[in-house]
């Protein structure tokens, strides 16, 4: 069987298409970086099993983050083929767009979220650091190949990462449909609901939400970055060969590669 | 024209060319010059441009050696990383703009810095911004909230400008005083990394004639129009308003594309194997731009002004050809590859839908005969030899010896316990923890990073992955050693960026100079700056590259003159150096935080009585005279010393003497890069000298913790540079005690030492 494949979408702006396409090979899955224009026929997508849509500014981030990309074409065809199973993955920017295009949460057919500018006590806006997010989804999906209550430590990197809403009753909804895949939480899984716990003010520690069938993933920290453990924290004192190593974040990809490769069957 | 005439006609056109210059035009072109011609001269004349100042003197510093592949000719220069990659350095100031509007001018200093790396053909991998501002805690008001808006300002365009391309930043610096009240510094350093058998030049390529000049980017409007000639100018808060024109507009979002189309242009060049020529369009605009590509090929360069895309009409043709309008570039291209670069641009990245009227047009031919032709409504507006533009002129500056009359350091009392200078050390701007800035900046967007701003004394990349290879990178410069001694201070630079590179554990193989002096045309403030290239020079040399008695090579740098107060007051002279250091494994690197209770805490560099200069000295408003000294041969080996026993896996922690001296350095340890440290240390200090010298005293050396395992080995790794590993104490605990011949002179927690670490910078910025 050929390997997943899987289009990297760059929309003007995006700035992490070369770490998402590497990490998809890293997981053993094909890449491609697709770039967005606007004689670019969507039928072209289809060839793709899966779509990540990766962090940067895409569109300059007009109007609100996420939101001009939301409107383009592509994501119409990206949502077509998302209703037929395959795997859209929304990181950073990628998220914002996903949220704005109302595929996340996707339990009405509007916008039900929105990814508010951070609250911090000590960084405005913009902020970049290393946080713990840990696995509270305890359904299978196509993401999560990491256990329940396993806690990543992964970098945030964005001025508007908070999760939020107007509707009283969604996330009890995104609870109960074991969509909310990520939390922020400590180092050893307790979550508090401050800085420096919570990064960004989000709405129940929210890092991470599927739609509801869970072939579609909303995460605003960058797994991409957390991926081998040459990347996190803790490189000191390891070998070479120990810190080339896949670190839990590639979890995540192998996970997409497993669950399309079982869809492809 | 009598000088009188000739005078006011040159203030009428605001050109500031001397008379003398204006006429030596006459001479150059036979004829008088057109109105485009003078001002093409006066932007080319200028200091910011010609060099005109500085070019004789810039001969003293070393730029050849084994790692170096390109030195300091074109846009950026290029080091050995091995025999297939390189990388790419450029270092440049955006000081004037920044203090003028310095969001903008922040946020345009990055982005002409990035085209410089760009233009080489080059992936851009990290960069490192060291900043100077004014005094943050000044009894006049207006002048401490002005500080603080211009650093906040600064920061945000940094973090708007660098974040928005995807460019992580790993190192930097920022200092604060008085010198830099109405003059601050905004200096940028990139890398990138080049396939060495891909570099593009920024020359048009042999037997170019008849190539097409073709210009991509932002449609050219009069924004920045005289900015070369702005930046060689003492900068008046009267002129303020005047000098806004002069400061760029700064597009990342256009920048993010272009960036990615011109790697697409790269691609598709290798692949059907075209010689290209690209040079980005920084100070002169297009004129600069395409009259070093053509004057660097030996060709000649005719172009149709009214092809130049525009946003604004009307536009006199000196303007379309001088303005510094941003994120532009031009390429140098053979006829039949035109229509790929135009449809990479245009078609494929959309140039005309991502910013009003940008796109990628031809504008012009390479011509052979060596003139530089301007043609604009049919008439021809420039026609000059193409190397008298680009030549410039030079002068012999006249310079005086400062004699600097004190000879001594104050007599201070010495206190019975050193927690509260301690305390009060770790919160100044300049040592105090700078994570809120830090984190402002993206620095692990490409994935590559291994060691983040602030978590030792260099960043650390990793470039390509899979591969064992790491690149640090680091900048520094000390402005009170420099208000001391212009030499010294300089030497100081020199020796602490090697010192810090080496403290991850790379080896440095390259430097580049952003030289911020005074006024070239005062000779006391011409004669720092020659200074200052003297200790540059001697340093450079002396501290050998590794493995060798060949210098440390420069391989790119800039010149920033006019830095001062309008009262004729230069800042604090400032030869900023970035060093580029190579690690065959970057997995061996280590960082500055105490790993482990119960190992030794180890020195190097004996302790001096050294205070000029230092923090302590600055508790009490003190400047002192006794700099730090570097001894060449010293400095070497515990650099060599240092950079062996990391690789051999021997040392736990690292951490180089600078800024605030030993206790500082511990201090640093005990609380590692995020003041997340949980483990103290206890030191026992046996040592004739005072004891403020001893804690606080700048000289060069390191701190290290050692486990007692590989203890002899890591003796035996500094006894092959005839270093002794001096022990002053262990590890453990949650505080931080230090007894001087057995008497308490520090009790502080951790916590104590976190609070005014971690809140310093924030307290000066409130």
């Amino acid at each position: 069987m050929n390997p997943p494949k899987i289009a990297v979408i760059w929309f003007p702006g995006s700035n992490c298409e070369d770490e998402s396409k590497l990490v998809c090979e890293a997981a053993g899955m094909k890449a491609d970086i697709i770039v967005v224009n606007s004689s670019i026929n969507p039928k072209t997508l289809e060839q793709y099993d899966g779509f990540f849509i990766g962090g940067g500014w895409s569109y300059e981030d007009r109007i609100r983050a996420g939101a001009i990309a939301a409107k383009d074409p592509i994501m119409l065809k990206i949502k077509e083929e998302a209703k037929k199973g395959k795997v859209v993955l929304g990181v950073c920017n990628g998220a914002q767009i996903l949220v704005e295009t109302g595929i996340i949460p996707g339990l009405k057919d509007k916008i039900q979220m929105a990814l508010a500018p951070n609250t911090n006590p000590k960084v405005s806006g913009y902020y970049n650091t290393w946080v713990y997010v840990k696995h509270e989804c305890r359904k299978t999906n196509a993401f999560n190949a990491a256990g329940v209550n396993e806690v990543l430590h992964i970098p945030v990197a964005h001025g508007e990462g908070r999760f939020t809403t107007t509707d009283k009753d969604l996330v009890k909804e995104l609870i109960k449909n074991n969509q909310i895949m990520f939390r922020y939480s400590d180092e050893d899984g307790n979550i508090d609901e401050k800085y420096p716990v919570n990064p960004n003010g989000a709405l129940y520690n929210i890092a991470a939400i599927t739609n509801k069938e869970g072939n579609v993933l909303a995460i605003m920290p960058h797994p991409e970055r957390a991926s081998w453990n040459r990347q996190l924290p803790y490189f000191e004192q390891h070998s070479f060969e120990e810190n080339e190593k896949a670190a839990p974040c590639l979890k995540i990809f192998e996970s997409i590669k497993m669950y399309l490769e079982k869809r492809m069957r | 024209m009598e000088d009188k005439e000739l005078a006011e006609f040159l203030k009428k056109n605001a050109i500031s060319l001397k008379l003398n210059e204006a006429r030596k035009i006459v001479e150059l072109i036979g004829r008088n010059p057109t109105i485009t011609e003078l001002h093409i001269f006066n932007i080319q004349w200028s200091e910011h441009s010609s060099y005109k100042s500085s070019k004789n003197a810039l001969k003293m510093l070393p730029t050849t050696g084994p790692t170096v592949i390109l030195g300091p000719k074109e846009d950026a220069g290029i080091l050995k990383l091995d025999e297939e990659y390189g990388i790419v350095i450029s270092h440049e100031s955006h000081n004037h703009p920044s203090q003028v509007v310095p969001y903008e001018g922040a946020a345009t200093g990055i982005g002409g810095n990035v085209r410089d790396v760009l233009c080489m053909g080059a992936k851009v991998i990290a960069g490192a911004d060291p900043l100077r501002f004014g005094e943050a805690f000044s009894e006049n008001k207006s002048v401490s909230n002005r500080t603080k808006y211009i650093a906040n300002q600064v920061i945000n365009g940094i973090a708007t400008y660098g974040n928005a391309i995807g460019v992580p930043v790993i190192a930097g610096d920022i200092y604060m005083n008085s010198s830099f009240n109405d003059n601050c510094l905004v200096n940028v350093v990139h890398i990138g990394l080049i396939k060495n058998n891909e570099i593009i030049h920024s020359c048009a390529p042999e037997n170019s004639i008849g190539y097409d000049v073709i210009v991509i980017g932002k449609p050219t409007d009069n924004s920045g129009f005289g900015g070369a000639a702005f930046a060689s100018l003492i900068l008046d808060e009267k002129n303020k308003e005047n000098n806004r024109g002069a400061v760029q507009v700064p597009d990342p979002f256009l920048k993010n594309v272009l960036i990615r189309a011109s790697y697409r242009v790269f691609e598709a060049a290798r692949k059907q194997k075209v010689t290209l020529g690209f040079k980005d369009c920084g100070a002169g605009g297009i004129m600069c731009a395409t009259s070093e590509l053509g004057a660097s090929g030996n060709m000649g360069i005719e172009l149709n002004l009214n092809e130049v895309p525009v946003s604004m009409q009307n536009l006199p043709s000196y303007i379309i050809a001088c303005s510094e309008t941003q994120e532009r570039f031009c390429w140098i291209s053979p006829k039949e590859f035109t229509k790929t670069i135009l449809d990479i641009y245009n078609k494929e990245f959309e140039l005309p839908n991502v910013a009003e009227d940008a796109c990628a047009k031809v504008i012009g031919r390479v011509i052979k005969d060596k003139k530089y032709i301007l043609k604009y409504n049919n008439k021809i507006v420039c026609n000059a030899d193409i190397r008298a533009i680009t030549e410039g002129i030079r002068y012999n500056r006249e310079s005086e010896e400062i004699i600097n009359k004190k000879a001594s350091g104050p007599e201070l009392i010495e206190p019975e316990s050193f927690n509260t200078p301690l305390l009060d050390v770790l919160k100044l701007p300049q040592i105090a923890s700078k994570y809120t800035v830090y984190e402002h900046y993206d620095n692990t967007v490409q994935g590559n990073t291994v060691i983040r701003c602030g978590e030792a004394d260099a960043g650390l990349i990793a470039p390509l992955p899979g591969k064992k290879y790491g690149v640090a990178l680091k900048v520094d410069c000390n402005p009170r050693y420099n208000r001391v001694s212009s030499y010294h201070g300089a030497v100081n630079a020199i020796a602490e960026v090697m010192r810090n590179i080496a403290a991850i554990g790379a080896t440095p193989i390259g430097l580049t100079d952003c030289l911020n002096y005074g006024n070239p045309e005062k000779p006391e403030q011409f004669w720092q700056f020659l200074e200052g290239i003297r200790g540059l020079s001697d340093a450079a040399k002396n501290i050998f590259l590794k493995g060798t008695t060949q210098p440390v090579p420069f391989v790119s740098g800039n010149v920033s003159f006019y830095n001062g107060s309008a009262n004729g007051k230069s800042i604090d002279p400032s030869p900023i150096v970035a060093c580029v250091g190579r690690m065959e494994d970057y997995s061996k690197a280590i960082t500055l935080k105490i790993k482990k209770s119960g190992s030794g805490v180890y020195l190097v560099g004996a302790r001096k009585n050294e205070l000029g200069g230092s923090a302590y000295y600055e508790l009490f408003d003190e400047l002192g005279a006794n700099l730090p000294k570097t001894d060449f041969a010293s400095e070497r080996n515990m650099i060599y010393g240092v950079i062996d026993a990391i690789n051999e896996r021997l040392l736990l922690a690292s951490h180089d003497i600078s800024d605030g001296g030993l206790i500082v350095a511990v201090t640093e340890m005990i609380l590692g890069g995020k003041g997340a440290g949980k483990i103290g240390a206890s030191l026992q200090l046996n040592d004739g000298l005072k004891t403020s010298a001893l804690l606080f005293s700048e000289s060069s050396g390191f701190v290290m913790e050692i486990e007692d395992k590989n203890l002899a080995a890591a003796e035996k790794a500094f006894a092959k540079y005839d270093v002794d590993l001096i022990k002053i104490g262990e590890t453990g605990g949650d505080y931080l005690i230090v007894n001087h011949n057995d008497k308490e002179v520090v009790n502080l927690d951790i916590p104590a030492l976190r609070d005014a670490w971690m809140n310093g910078f924030g307290d000066a910025m409130k």
